[in-house]
């Protein structure tokens, strides 16, 4: 292991260990919220509103004590006294936020897949909608925190997090009545089809350009205080 | 640029929306102290920054160990430590946490070394960053910038917030520091009496220029208060190196930054005293000259 690659390393192993807690305690409500929705009508409207509270909250949380507050209450300084140049940094930021975000986003899917298949009072063809929805968090957390990388102000930071909140409402509505999803959604068996998969896509794209973006632009910075 | 310069900046340049630092030139050679001096909005903060690499010159060059920055920061920084007086750790972990992830970066890092300061500035491995004081948060970013063994330490402010037993502590540390002749130290203070107990170079900053930077020995040695009472009617002959002047009536102070014989032989029986002064007052002199000559 070179030296650049050790300085990215323990930088990137930084972020799930400072930011322990909240991984813990949204992975656990999005569990608990996942669960939640196998008791009733009622408790499933409630615990799907758990469910992708906990997720946005979670991504939300990362980049503002993670990236905004780090800048804010000079403790980028000491992070940038170290032998790391704005290119590593900005590498160690993006994957040290992805190895925060992934586990407690892991658990909720685990969460609300088992639900689907092994609840009886929820229809299996429900699967694909959940799996989509997932992957929009994801994507959407991708582009939070190339926005908090981008943004050195708290107006442009909340600003972001205002417009990928609004952007999950709006995904759920314009998706969930598409065709291809929509008529399957209450079947017995899941269907994966080409509107599936194509959503999918799309979201795989937008996660990956709101990750490399930063990797471009951000880390050309030539001022990073 | 001399092979073993620490720190070389020539023609060094910034330009922020209400400030300015403007064609800064430092040397630093190993084994030097060097404090920065200035008042608020000096460019102090600004100067350590660009040595750091935190921040990018408008223009000019800035090297650092032979490295040019920023471009080269990774590779500089191995040998330099930075501490400010505004710089935090990592809130949501511990000292210890802290110790371990720079002995995990740093090839030299010293762990016997980390722990007598640990004892030396009363700190606790198992104390979460977010719980210390001021004055703890910078005694522990001393230890944890100390510990590496830098070459070049860079100090923003080191002492702002200490009481007088931790400035105390923290100045002994950087004087012991100074005992291996290899390494070097560049600090900004408000505080002339810590500048002048460590310093050996000076360097007077205000309002983004460099007012005057020689060895510390030279500044008090060249700097007088000359006081001189006048026979009514007759007039204070041409004197060089007038950096002020006040009058009150024939009596007449005179402040010189360069003094020599001359200024005795033109003065004559007129000279009253001569004094020497401390370097705080030289700083506010050489200052207030800078400003009436740059209004």
């Amino acid at each position: 292991m070179n030296a650049t690659s050790g300085i990215t390393r323990a930088l990137a192993l930084k972020e799930p260990y400072l930011n322990r807690w909240a991984m813990l305690a949204c992975g656990t409500a999005a569990v608990l919220s996942a669960g939640l929705c196998a008791f009733g009508r009622v408790a499933f409207n409630v615990g799907a509103i758990g469910w992708l509270t906990a997720i946005i909250a979670c991504g939300v949380m990362l980049a503002i004590y993670g990236v905004a507050n780090e800048r804010k209450e000079h403790s980028l300084q000491f992070v940038l006294s170290l032998p790391v140049s704005p290119r590593q940094y900005i590498r160690a930021k993006t994957i040290g936020m992805l190895l925060a975000f992934l586990p407690p986003w892991g658990a909720a899917m685990l969460a609300a897949v088992a639900l689907v298949l092994l609840s009886p009072g929820v229809p299996d063809g429900m699967l694909p909608f959940v799996c989509v929805i997932g992957g929009f968090l994801l994507a959407n957390f991708a582009l939070v925190l190339c926005g908090a990388l981008h943004a050195r102000s708290e107006g442009l930071m909340v600003g972001v997090i205002i417009v990928t909140n609004m952007a999950v409402s709006i995904f759920m509505f314009v998706v969930g009545a598409l065709p291809g999803i929509a008529s399957h959604m209450t079947g017995p068996v899941p269907v994966w089809n080409d509107t599936v998969a194509g959503v999918l896509l799309a979201e795989a794209v937008v996660f990956v350009l709101a990750l490399l973006l930063p990797q471009i632009t951000a880390a050309r910075r030539r001022d990073l205080l | 640029m001399s092979q073993t310069q620490h720190l070389h900046m020539r023609g060094v340049r910034k330009s922020f929306r209400f400030f300015g630092l403007h064609d800064l030139d430092l040397e630093l050679e190993p084994g030097q102290v060097m404090g920065l001096v200035g008042p608020n909005g000096a460019g102090k903060s600004t100067t350590l920054r660009l040595v750091m690499g935190m921040l990018a010159p408008d223009a000019g060059q800035i090297h650092l160990f032979g490295h040019p920055m920023p471009e080269a920061q990774a590779e500089a920084k191995q040998h330099a430590g930075f501490v400010s007086a505004d710089m935090r750790l990592l809130p949501n972990a511990t000292l210890g946490w802290h110790l371990r992830l720079l002995s995990s970066i740093y090839p030299d890092w010293d762990a016997a070394y980390a722990s007598v300061l640990l004892k030396r500035f009363n700190l606790h491995p198992e104390q979460m960053a977010r719980s210390l004081s001021l004055g703890e948060q910078t005694k522990a970013a001393l230890l944890l910038a100390l510990a590496r063994r830098p070459r070049l330490l860079v100090l923003d402010e080191p002492t702002t917030g200490l009481d007088p037993v931790a400035r105390h502590e923290v100045l002994a540390e950087l004087m012991d520091v100074m005992r291996d002749d290899s390494r070097s130290i560049l600090f900004s203070s408000h505080n002339t009496a810590d500048v002048e107990r460590i310093s050996d170079r000076i360097a007077f900053l205000d309002r983004g220029r460099m007012v005057a930077c020689d060895d510390a020995g030279r500044f008090i040695e060249r700097w007088r208060r000359i006081e001189v009472q006048l026979e009514p009617g007759s007039a204070l002959p041409e004197l060089p190196h007038v950096v002020a002047h006040q009058v009150d009536g024939s009596f007449h102070v005179v402040t010189t930054d360069d003094f020599g014989p001359w200024h005795l032989e033109l003065l004559g029986g007129s000279v009253r005293n001569v004094q020497r002064m401390s370097l705080e007052e030289i700083f506010v002199t050489s200052v207030m000259h800078h400003r009436e000559a740059r209004p």
